[in-house]
């Protein structure tokens, strides 16, 4: 080997030398690049994890003086209608929007009815509202607090007509809802007259209400309608429950 | 040595080599654009997202607000670095983690016969009987499972603004010289 060829090989070996030394500083300040700014990056996480859960918190923490409607029961959220001291109680959770819910209704509403009437049974009725859409106006919320108007101005008694004629009149489910003057009219119907009811129909002023009602359900672990409740046992298949499914749920809670 | 080195990378970079990065860029932009919108749907209605995390009957109450709130700020950051290409494989982990455990709360409920909406693109809570759709909502998020597994394992994509070592980008600087 001649030496000129050495020497060309030794350049060489120099030549990788430093080029490796080259790319494992660019390697080294690589990684310290990628480190500074894995950490920059979980910190600036972590810090707007901590601000969005703050903020969202505050803002749904409700604010106490929400108009509330009156003749309620239990926690607020309920409209009681029956004898206070009915042996059984059913607790009954719908949406006036709910297709399996005016099926229920259809089935059985004279039963329950039948049933309040004898002094057996007193209903507590849950209102949900989560059937909104754009299309219908949002018409779950409007009829939730069309009731909660009826109710607060007309008593439980008129609650429960009300709720029955908007169960028989339900609107069509990705239809366009009742209108407030129709709400207005079955609310009169069922017997809340006044502007009152009328004014407090069309300006919503239960809607914060109403979502609370909604927050509470949701609390109550009911998650889907109707749900429906004998003396704390949860009715099987209510959407499809017969008078005599609903009677001896009945008998069985009184004995 | 110059024309050595870039006719080995030339090698490496044809047939799936050329398309992988590529790949990996729809992939990074799949993923990242739908946990950027999972996550940003859910910011303007807090009420909804807490009662969509509680329709699972997963959580005590008291970490409802919290998983509510902080779950669409994980999809967002996630989505962002998926969208930027920035610590690419740790975000396709991250998010093949995040999918491994909306798919089991979803078929948990599906198992506990709870009628509810995943809540995963906002809504969420109870639905009507019938209006489930579970079947759907678990085969979507395995695919994006598949997703972001893929990435995980080949992160190195085009269009990246972070690069590792080995990365296509990284690759590419060193060829061009």
């Amino acid at each position: 080997m001649s030496g000129e060829s050495k020497r060309e090989a030794a350049r060489q070996r120099i030549a990788e030398k430093r080029a490796a030394e080259a790319a494992a500083a660019a390697a080294a300040a690589r990684r310290r690049r990628t480190v500074v700014g894995g950490v920059v990056a979980a910190v600036v996480v972590v810090i707007a994890l901590v601000v969005v859960v703050v903020v969202q918190t505050r803002r749904t923490s409700t604010s106490d003086d929400a108009a509330a409607p009156t003749n309620t029961s239990g926690n607020g959220y309920v409209f009681t209608v029956g004898s206070a001291d009915a042996p059984v109680t059913m607790d009954v959770y719908e949406d006036f929007q709910c297709p399996n819910c005016k099926n229920l209704e259809d089935n059985s509403g004279d039963t329950i009815d039948q049933l309040v009437a004898a002094g057996t049974v007193k209903v507590d009725y849950h209102g949900m509202a989560f059937l909104d859409t754009d299309e219908n106006d949002d018409y779950s919320t409007r009829a939730l607090n069309a009731a909660a108007v009826v109710a607060s101005e007309a008593g439980t008694d008129a609650y429960e007509t009300f709720h029955d004629l908007l169960f028989a009149n339900q609107p069509e489910e990705g239809g366009s809802g009742l209108t407030d003057d129709q709400l207005v009219a079955y609310a009169e119907q069922a017997g809340a007259t006044g502007q009152t009811v009328e004014t407090d129909i069309k300006n919503l002023v239960f809607g914060e209400w109403v979502e609370k009602a909604e927050d509470q359900a949701s609390k109550d672990g009911v998650t889907g309608t109707p749900t429906v409740f004998v003396d704390g046992t949860a009715l099987d298949d209510p959407t499809n429950a017969t008078p005599a499914d609903i009677t001896a749920a009945v008998q069985a809670a009184q004995q | 040595m110059a024309y050595g080195n870039s006719s080995s990378s030339a090698r490496d970079c044809d047939g799936v080599s050329t398309l992988r990065p590529w790949l990996a860029t729809a992939a990074r932009l799949l993923l990242g654009v739908v946990l950027v919108v999972a996550g940003a749907i859910k910011v303007p209605d807090p009420a909804a997202a807490m009662r969509a995390v509680r329709a699972y009957q997963l959580v005590p109450e008291a970490l409802v607000g919290p998983v509510a709130f902080g779950l669409p700020v994980l999809e967002i950051a996630v989505g962002l670095a998926l969208v930027a290409g920035v610590f690419v494989r740790a975000a396709a982990l991250a998010s093949a983690v995040m999918l491994v455990v909306y798919i089991a709360a979803i078929v948990s409920a599906w198992a506990r016969g709870l009628q509810i909406d995943c809540g995963c693109f906002g809504g969420g809570g109870q639905v009507a009987a019938g209006q489930t759709a579970y079947p759907g909502e678990v085969a979507r998020d395995v695919g994006l499972l598949l997703v972001a597994l893929a990435l995980a394992r080949w992160p190195a994509s085009r269009f990246a603004l972070g690069g590792r070592p080995g990365s296509y980008a990284e690759m590419e600087h060193s060829d061009v010289r």
